[in-house]
């Protein structure tokens, strides 16, 4: 047997989840996470670290461009075959991007430069119009000190129109980003909502058994589509390889109705399990990963008759 | 999971969801990456298509979602910029070019729009946010950084494992 600690720390796990392994690699530690829970757990901790470092990159796109890649990405459909298909979304937006790359860079130069110039030139032309040698130099001077405080004022006030702009950029970016954050989290809630809202669904109250007093689920089963959907709001968490196994009785008979998958077994979202034809009341029981064809009644966690 | 398997089914609508669920997130690291937002929408676009075609090739067991989509997109980003380093024909190791723009890329493109970024830098050290970048950004092996940087491998590895590590305590 290999030595564990030696294994997460030759650095494999952070090139499986960076990707830089080959096929017969990435196999390999894959099977070692199914033998060692240490491992298993530490592969997942490395992945969820850069996920994360990923999304706090999240730039939203310019919102003209949400049209252009759905588009192309939906003409790669109707294009002869997959095969083809990812070549031709590529060329389609290089006719359409370069407009958007000049853009920004102009207001700037725009307005500053001008501004400089009508200035410097005002002043300058009152110069052949003074009479005296003395009155000139005094005008000279005095017109160069104009001069140099109209040139200080504009570059101060240039600087200023630059910090405001780039800090109007953040904002808006920021804004932007964050709108589009949460019409995403809005889209799912809604998606889940109309589950939830449709009348057609009876809503069960699956509650733990004494061996897990703690626990409690929900099951929204549509008696005329025989969906299901589960909802958990506190499961105990599960031994290495194990996983919830949903069951609908059927007149006492267990049938089975699905396996949870990780997000909703944590509660993070709602699952679709198998249609029921018939059911009486909904369990759970934790099973080998990939399910049983019966129930293992001692692990019974949560109960609810509908 | 509802968007899993609407996928799996070839439910094309359920691309709209998708785009608006992740197309920030794969957008800003593919921007990241390849640094022009011509070539971040292109590779973004290719990426799309690529994960609607190979999606039978994403297991759940193995991950998240977002995982999945953001290795295809991360790799497809990567590709674009070896491949240019290619197209300009100066047989030097592209390596060494692409990793040198990526140092550069790492100074002047850092904006700090984002709370959660900010946040995450300042607990990486400049050394240990140097090597997660190479790693994570430039697609690069741990010996291919250890000889870029000429470190010595185990020192990179300690590196990269210790800025993980900082990572994943301010994820939790």
């Amino acid at each position: 047997m290999m030595d564990i600690q030696q294994y997460i720390e030759s650095g494999i796990l952070e090139e499986y989840a960076l990707g830089v392994l080959s096929a017969d690699e990435r196999a390999e530690v894959e099977r070692v996470a199914q033998q060692e829970p240490a491992v298993a757990r530490e592969l997942v901790a490395i992945t969820n670290a850069l996920d994360s470092y990923a999304a706090a990159h999240a730039v939203a796109p310019p919102a003209a461009m949400r049209e252009r890649v759905l588009q192309a990405w939906e003409n790669s459909l109707r294009e002869t075959g997959p095969a083809v298909a990812p070549a031709a979304p590529v060329m389609a937006t290089e006719a359409l991007t370069p407009r958007m790359a000049i853009a920004p860079a102009e207001p700037v130069t725009a307005t500053a430069v001008p501004t400089q110039g009508d200035e410097g030139g005002a002043v300058v032309r009152q110069m052949p119009a003074a009479a005296s040698a003395g009155r000139t130099r005094w005008l000279v001077a005095a017109s160069i000190a104009l001069l140099l405080i109209s040139g200080l004022g504009n570059y101060l006030l240039y600087n200023r129109l630059r910090q405001t702009e780039s800090s109007l950029e953040l904002a808006q970016a920021e804004q932007s980003r964050y709108a589009a954050t949460q019409q995403a989290a809005l889209n799912e809630r809604d998606q889940q909502l109309a589950i939830l809202r449709n009348q057609a669904f009876r809503s069960v109250e699956l509650k733990g058994t004494p061996k897990a007093p703690e626990a409690l689920a929900r099951v929204y089963y549509n008696t005329t589509t025989k969906a299901v959907y589960v909802d958990v709001r506190n499961l105990p968490e599960l031994p290495e390889g194990k996983q919830y196994q949903l069951w609908a009785l059927d007149n006492g008979q267990p049938v089975d109705a699905g396996m949870l998958a990780t997000a909703t077994a944590t509660g993070d979202s709602i699952q679709q399990m198998k249609n029921i034809a018939s059911a009486q009341a909904f369990a759970m029981t934790v099973e080998d990963i990939g399910g049983k064809p019966a129930p293992t009644m001692s692990t019974l966690t949560v109960i609810g008759n509908i | 999971m509802l968007l899993v398997q609407r996928l799996r089914d070839r439910d094309e609508g359920a691309m709209t969801i998708f785009y608006d669920k992740y197309a920030a997130a794969l957008y800003g690291v593919i921007l990241r990456i390849v640094k022009k937002e011509e070539t971040a929408e292109d590779v973004l676009q290719e990426a799309m298509v690529k994960i609607w075609h190979s999606f039978a090739s994403y297991d759940a067991s193995k991950g998240r979602l977002f995982t999945w989509v953001m290795n295809v997109s991360r790799n497809l980003a990567i590709d674009k910029i070896r491949s240019k380093q290619y197209r300009v024909g100066s047989r030097t190791q592209p390596l060494e070019d692409s990793s040198a723009a990526m140092r550069l890329a790492a100074d002047t493109s850092f904006r700090p729009e984002h709370i959660g970024l900010q946040e995450m830098t300042r607990q990486l050290n400049p050394d240990q946010r140097q090597i997660v970048d190479l790693l994570y950004f430039g697609g690069f092996t741990q010996s291919e950084v250890a000889e870029e940087l000429n470190l010595p491998l185990g020192t990179v590895k300690t590196r990269a494992r210790a800025a993980i590590k900082v990572l994943s305590k301010l994820v939790r």
